[in-house]
C-alpha cells in the first residue's frame, strides 16, 4: 500500500509541477530579457481566470481558453508600455516595487469587478471526471492541463529556437546591448516578450480556474512556488525552470504522504539547499545574475 | 539578466526606504461611513477586508452598516448619532492590534468589533481589556475567545468551534459511521475544531486519521490520495474560505463524492456560492441561514440586505447586524457608555426577535459571554429545479445554542476593581 501511495503521489506531483512550470516560464521569460521580477504575475493569472469565467457563457470554454489569455496579454502590453518600460535599465528594485504595487491593485480590481466572494467556474463536465477508479486523481481535466502545458512549452521552445524573434530574445537575454547595437528594435522585442510571458500567466489562470477556487487572492498562492521553481532550476535557464517546477511539485506531493503540514515548507528547504550547494541553480549558468 | 556596472545592485538604504514606505501605508486614515460631528458615538470595526477572508469580512461590515442605519433612524445611542469606523486588519495580528490602538486612542472609539481571524480577535481583546472598551467579536471562532482567554469586556456573536463541532458530530456518526479522515487547516481555528470533533468521536468509540494542511494550499490531490487509502466512512473537511472551495472542487472532480461522503462544521454561504453547482454537497453547520420561512422578521432582513448589496444575506451579515444592535440596545437600556456597566448588563441579555432572527431565543451567556444562538445543521445541495436559485442548503435540525455549547469551560471572568 505504501509503495502505491508513494507512486501515486510522485505521479500526482508531476501534474502539480506542470502547472507551476507554466507560471514559472512566463516569469522567467520576463526576468531573463528585461530584468523585471514580476510580482504582478499572480494578478495577471487571476485576471485570465476571471475573463474566462465571464466569457465562457458567451463563447464557450474552448474559445475562452485562447481568448482570455490573449486579452490578458493585451492588458500586459498596455501596462508594459505605460509603466514597466520606464523602469528598464534601472535598479531592479524599482520594477519590483511597481509590480508589487500592481499585484495589490489587480487583487482589488478583481474584487471590485467580480466581488470578494469567489465565483463558480467549472470546465466542461466530460473533463471533470477521473479516467479510472484506481487512478482517481488523474482526471481528464488534469490530463488536459498537462497536454496544454506540454504544447505551450514545446511551442515556446520552438519559438525561441527557430524563429528570428525567438533567437533575438535569446540573444538579448545574453547581451542586450550588443543586440541593440546590431539594429534590433529592443523596445518592441521586450514588449513582445512581456506579452508572451503574460499570455502564459493568463493561460495558467484559465486552467487553474477549473480546479482551484477562482477568487481575487488565487494568484498569491501559486506565485511563490513559481519563483522557487525558477531559483531551483537556475535563473536564466528556461529548461532549468521546467525541471525546477516539476521537482518542487513532486517533492511537495511526496512530503504530504508523511508530513502534510510540511508540504509547503519543503519547497523552500529545497531552494535553500540548492542555493547553498549550487548557488546558480541546477541548470543556471555561472554569473548570469548580478 | 545581464547588467553592466552597478545598476543591478540593490542597495541596503533603498531596501530600508521601501520597507518604511510599505509600513507607512498601514496607517492610512480610516474609511468613515458616516461623519456627524463631535458628539457621535463611535464603533470601531477591525476586519480583514483584504486577503483570504475578504469576502466574509465585507459581509460583516455590510451587516453592521445596515444595523447602523436602523439605529440612527431611531435616534442613535443616547440620542447621539452613531458612526462606524472601519479598519482593514489585512489578516495580520500586528496590524490588527495597531488598528485597535489607533481606533481607541486616536479616534476615541466607544466600542470595538472584530476580527474574522481568531488570532487577531484574541490579540485585539488584550488591548480592549486594557483600555476598558466593550469588544464584540463578530466572527472569530476559536474556543479561546470565550474560553481560556476570555475577558470581562469581550462578547462573541458567532459560535465557538465546540458549538459547531458538537452540533454536527452526532449527525456524521449516525449517518455515515465512526471512521473519519480529517482535512484540517494548520492554525488555531483548525486545531480547535478538530479537537472538538475528535473528543465526540472518541467518546463514541470511533477512530480517525487526518492531515494538518498549511493555509493557502492550492492542491489537495496528495491529501485526497491519502484520505482514500484510509477508507474512511466520511471525510471531515474543516478547511475555510478558498481552501475549502479548492479541496471540495477537487474531491468532486476525482469522483470521490460518489464513494466517500463529506461533512464538517462550517461551510459558509460565501464559500458554497463559489462552488460549481454539482460540487455543493455534504453535511454541515450554518450559524445562521437565510431561508427560515417560519421565523418572524427574517424575510425583512433578507430583503434589506438584498436591496443594499444585491447579495443573499449570510451568517456574516447577521454577525455584524447583531453586533451593532447589541451595543445600541444595551447602551440605551443602561443609559451609559461605560464598558464595565454595559458588560454586566449584557450578561444574560436576551436579543429581541427582530435582532435575533432565529427560531429559539438568543442570549449572551453570563459565564463566558458567548451568544447562545441556534446552530443550523443540514445538507448542502445543488440548485433545485423550480426552487430558489440562492438556496443551497436544507436545514434538517436546529440545535439550540445551550445544547451545542455544553457547560462553560475554561473561562474565568475578572472585572476591573
Amino acid at each position: 500500500m505504501d509503495t502505491q501511495l508513494i507512486l501515486f503521489n510522485g505521479f500526482n506531483g508531476l501534474i502539480v509541477g506542470a502547472f507551476y512550470v507554466l507560471m514559472a516560464l512566463g516569469l522567467s521569460l520576463i526576468l531573463n530579457l528585461s530584468g523585471v521580477i514580476n510580482f504582478a504575475h499572480g494578478g495577471f493569472l487571476a485576471v485570465g481566470g476571471y475573463l474566462a469565467y465571464t466569457l465562457t457563457p458567451y463563447i464557450g470554454f474552448w474559445p475562452s481558453l485562447l481568448v482570455a489569455p490573449t486579452l490578458t496579454a493585451i492588458l500586459g502590453v498596455v501596462i508594459e508600455r505605460t509603466m514597466v518600460r520606464r523602469l528598464y535599465g534601472r535598479d531592479p528594485l524599482y520594477s519590483l516595487l511597481l509590480t508589487f504595487g500592481l499585484a495589490f491593485i489587480f487583487e482589488d480590481m478583481t474584487r471590485a469587478i467580480w466581488g470578494a466572494q469567489g465565483v463558480p467556474f467549472a470546465p466542461p463536465e466530460y473533463l471533470s471526471q477521473p479516467i479510472s477508479l484506481d487512478l482517481f486523481f488523474v482526471t481528464y481535466y488534469r490530463l488536459f492541463m498537462m497536454a496544454v502545458v506540454f504544447i505551450a512549452v514545446l511551442a515556446l521552445f520552438m519559438f525561441l529556437r527557430y524563429t528570428r524573434i525567438g533567437v533575438r530574445i535569446r540573444a538579448g537575454t545574453l547581451d542586450l546591448e550588443t543586440v541593440s547595437a546590431l539594429g534590433v528594435n529592443v523596445r518592441a522585442l521586450r514588449t513582445l516578450n512581456f506579452a508572451v510571458g503574460i499570455f502564459l500567466a493568463g493561460l495558467a489562470g484559465v486552467l487553474a480556474g477549473g480546479n482551484l477556487s477562482l477568487e481575487p487572492t488565487m494568484g498569491a498562492n501559486v506565485l511563490m512556488p513559481s519563483f522557487v521553481a525558477i531559483i531551483v532550476g537556475g535563473v536564466g535557464s528556461l529548461p532549468g525552470t521546467l525541471v525546477g517546477g516539476l521537482l518542487i511539485g513532486v517533492a511537495a506531493g511526496l512530503t504530504s504522504v508523511w508530513f502534510p503540514s510540511a508540504s509547503e515548507a519543503v519547497i523552500y528547504v529545497i531552494m535553500a539547499v540548492v542555493l547553498l550547494v549550487r548557488p546558480r541553480g541546477l541548470m543556471g549558468e555561472e554569473g548570469v545574475m548580478t | 539578466m545581464v547588467q553592466s556596472g552597478n545598476r543591478g545592485i540593490i542597495r541596503r538604504r533603498r531596501v530600508l526606504q521601501v520597507g518604511a514606505g510599505i509600513g507607512a501605508l498601514q496607517f492610512a486614515s480610516p474609511f468613515i461611513i458616516q461623519a456627524r460631528g463631535e458628539q457621535s458615538v463611535k464603533i470601531g470595526m477591525i476586519d480583514p477586508l483584504t486577503g483570504a477572508y475578504a469576502a466574509v469580512a465585507r459581509s460583516e461590515v455590510e451587516g453592521a452598516k445596515l444595523a447602523l442605519d436602523q439605529v440612527n433612524a431611531k435616534g442613535g445611542i443616547l440620542g447621539r448619532k452613531v458612526e462606524l469606523l472601519v479598519e482593514d486588519s489585512a489578516n495580520d495580528v500586528g496590524i490588527g492590534v495597531q488598528k485597535a490602538r489607533k481606533l481607541i486612542e486616536g479616534s476615541g472609539a466607544n466600542f470595538i468589533f472584530g476580527d474574522v481571524n481568531s488570532a487577531i480577535a484574541l490579540a485585539v481583546a488584550q488591548v480592549t481589556a486594557e483600555k476598558k472598551v466593550l469588544h464584540i467579536v463578530t466572527g472569530g471562532h476559536s474556543d479561546a475567545v470565550t474560553g481560556t482567554d476570555c475577558h470581562w469586556n469581550v462578547f462573541r456573536v458567532c459560535n465557538s468551534t465546540v458549538m459547531d463541532g458538537n452540533a454536527i458530530a452526532g449527525v456524521l456518526m449516525s449517518k455515515f459511521g465512526k471512521k473519519w479522515y480529517f482535512l484540517t487547516p494548520d492554525y488555531a481555528y483548525g486545531h480547535s475544531v478538530q479537537a472538538a470533533l475528535v473528543k465526540q468521536l472518541e467518546a463514541a468509540g470511533g477512530k480517525w486519521q487526518g492531515s494538518l494542511t498549511p493555509i493557502g494550499t492550492p492542491d489537495y490531490s496528495a491529501l485526497l490520495i491519502k484520505a482514500k487509502a484510509y477508507k474512511p466512512d466520511v471525510i471531515v473537511n474543516v478547511m475555510g474560505g478558498g481552501d475549502q472551495v479548492n479541496s471540495i472542487k477537487q474531491y468532486v472532480q476525482f469522483g470521490l463524492a460518489k464513494q466517500i461522503p463529506m461533512g464538517g462544521t462550517l461551510f459558509e454561504y460565501e464559500s458554497v456560492a463559489a462552488l460549481p453547482d454539482d460540487a455543493r454537497s455534504g453535511w454541515w453547520t450554518y450559524e445562521w441561514y437565510w431561508n427560515q420561512p417560519k421565523t418572524p422578521h427574517v424575510a425583512d432582513f433578507v430583503a434589506e440586505v438584498k436591496k443594499r448589496t444585491n447579495q443573499v444575506a449570510t451568517a456574516r451579515h447577521w454577525f455584524g447586524y447583531v453586533g451593532v444592535h447589541t451595543v445600541a440596545l444595551v447602551s440605551n437600556q443602561e443609559k451609559t457608555l461605560e464598558a464595565p456597566k454595559l458588560a454586566k448588563a449584557l450578561e444574560g441579555f436576551k436579543l429581541p426577535p427582530e435582532v435575533a432572527l432565529t427560531p429559539n431565543p438568543a442570549i449572551y451567556r453570563a459565564g463566558d459571554h458567548q451568544l447562545m444562538s441556534d446552530v443550523f445543521v443540514g445538507q448542502a445541495h445543488p440548485k433545485k429545479a423550480g426552487g430558489d436559485p440562492n438556496d443551497f442548503f436544507e436545514v434538517t435540525d436546529v440545535v439550540p445554542g445551550e445544547k451545542a455549547a455544553g457547560p462553560v469551560a475554561g473561562c474565568v471572568l475578572k472585572y476591573p476593581a
